[in-house]
């Protein structure tokens, strides 16, 4: 009997070695957070790239400069064409839609942009926009943004193609 | 004064368990947060500002992240292509995206658009010279779908 009792209070007495444990996790607690960088939060602006097509006119329309009475050269066009020149430091030199440049600079092509985008024979298949090669990456996303947030046939306009104009092309 | 002063107290033994269960529940919080993509970005690219850039949900859609530093350096999973191991790298980039995309739609062309999403992560002060020469080169192998990052705030 005696034995049986001494077997029971054994039983009842086990206790784990929790101290090995907790290094081990302190550990890996340690490893974790060393290592933990928290992922940057970014934006994406979402694009169709299509390579560039040349530039044609629509059918039947007429010919640029043929008609001295009409000052607004893009309807004519089925490609309406930015262009952005650079200064030697890359940051926006002057905005040119069609031949003609954008006063304002960004707040300009936004105005001329919806103005262009917003007439009922505007038409455009393609937006192309001619950047100048030295224009830095945070240059040209200023004119992205803001041609993205315009809208042809009421939706986004996303879809876009990128030239290069050389150095020097245009003064 | 009966404390364990002396030889004949009592044995300290704290109760470890529940610092233990802090602990474990610390390492499941970083092990859930601990974020694999950030491995396919180059954390050290200055990305540029813009306030309309909204973070989009790519889940499920097949990327291919492309980092491009300020000399035209191109970083694929922490790998450099220069020049124009650039070219080679985006068409071999291509042939793996084809194969994707022909598992998930067996009646692909091989001329076809690829529907892969050409995540574009350019250093800010990236001349346009540079960063075209990426664009062209995805477009070259049929790449249409490109999403362009930024931040949409400035870093504090």
């Amino acid at each position: 009997m005696s034995h049986r009792r001494k077997k029971k209070r054994h039983m009842s007495d086990v206790e784990l070695n929790l101290a090995a444990m907790l290094d081990m996790a302190f550990q890996l607690l340690c490893f974790f957070i060393l290592t933990f960088k928290p992922a940057p939060v970014e934006g994406d602006i979402i694009l169709k790239l299509p390579p560039p097509m040349p530039t044609t006119m629509q059918p039947g329309a007429k010919p640029l400069g043929g008609d001295e009475s009409d000052t607004s050269p893009v309807i004519a066009l089925e490609t309406l064409t930015i262009s952005v020149l650079s200064t030697p430091s890359g940051s926006i030199k002057a905005i040119m839609v069609g031949d003609a440049e954008v006063p304002g600079a960004l707040a300009g092509l936004d105005f001329k942009l919806k103005k262009v985008l917003g007439e009922s024979n505007a038409g455009f298949k393609q937006v192309l926009i001619q950047v100048d090669s030295r224009l830095h990456y945070d240059s040209l996303m200023q004119i992205i943004g803001v041609c993205n947030v315009q809208k042809i046939d009421g939706e986004r306009l996303s879809k876009l193609s990128f030239v290069e104009l050389p150095m020097g092309a245009v003064n | 004064m009966s404390g364990s002063v002396g030889g004949g107290g009592e044995k300290a033994e704290p109760n470890l368990t529940p610092i233990l269960d802090m602990v474990f529940q610390l390492i499941t919080f970083f092990m859930l947060v601990i974020n694999f993509k950030s491995a396919s970005m180059d954390l050290d690219l200055k990305l540029p500002v813009l306030g309309s850039a909204q973070p989009v949900e790519t889940k499920g859609r097949d990327l291919l992240i492309l980092n491009i530093t300020e000399d035209g350096t191109l970083k694929i999973l922490g790998q450099e292509f220069r020049d124009k191991a650039i070219e080679s790298q985006l068409h071999t980039q291509a042939v793996a995206s084809r194969e994707v995309a022909k598992k998930e739609n067996r009646d692909m062309k091989d001329d076809d658009d690829l529907p892969s999403l050409v995540v574009i992560r350019a250093d800010k002060s990236t001349p346009f010279v540079l960063l075209n020469r990426v664009i062209r080169g995805c477009q070259e192998n049929g790449y249409r779908n490109f999403a362009l990052k930024a931040k949409n705030k400035p870093e504090e």
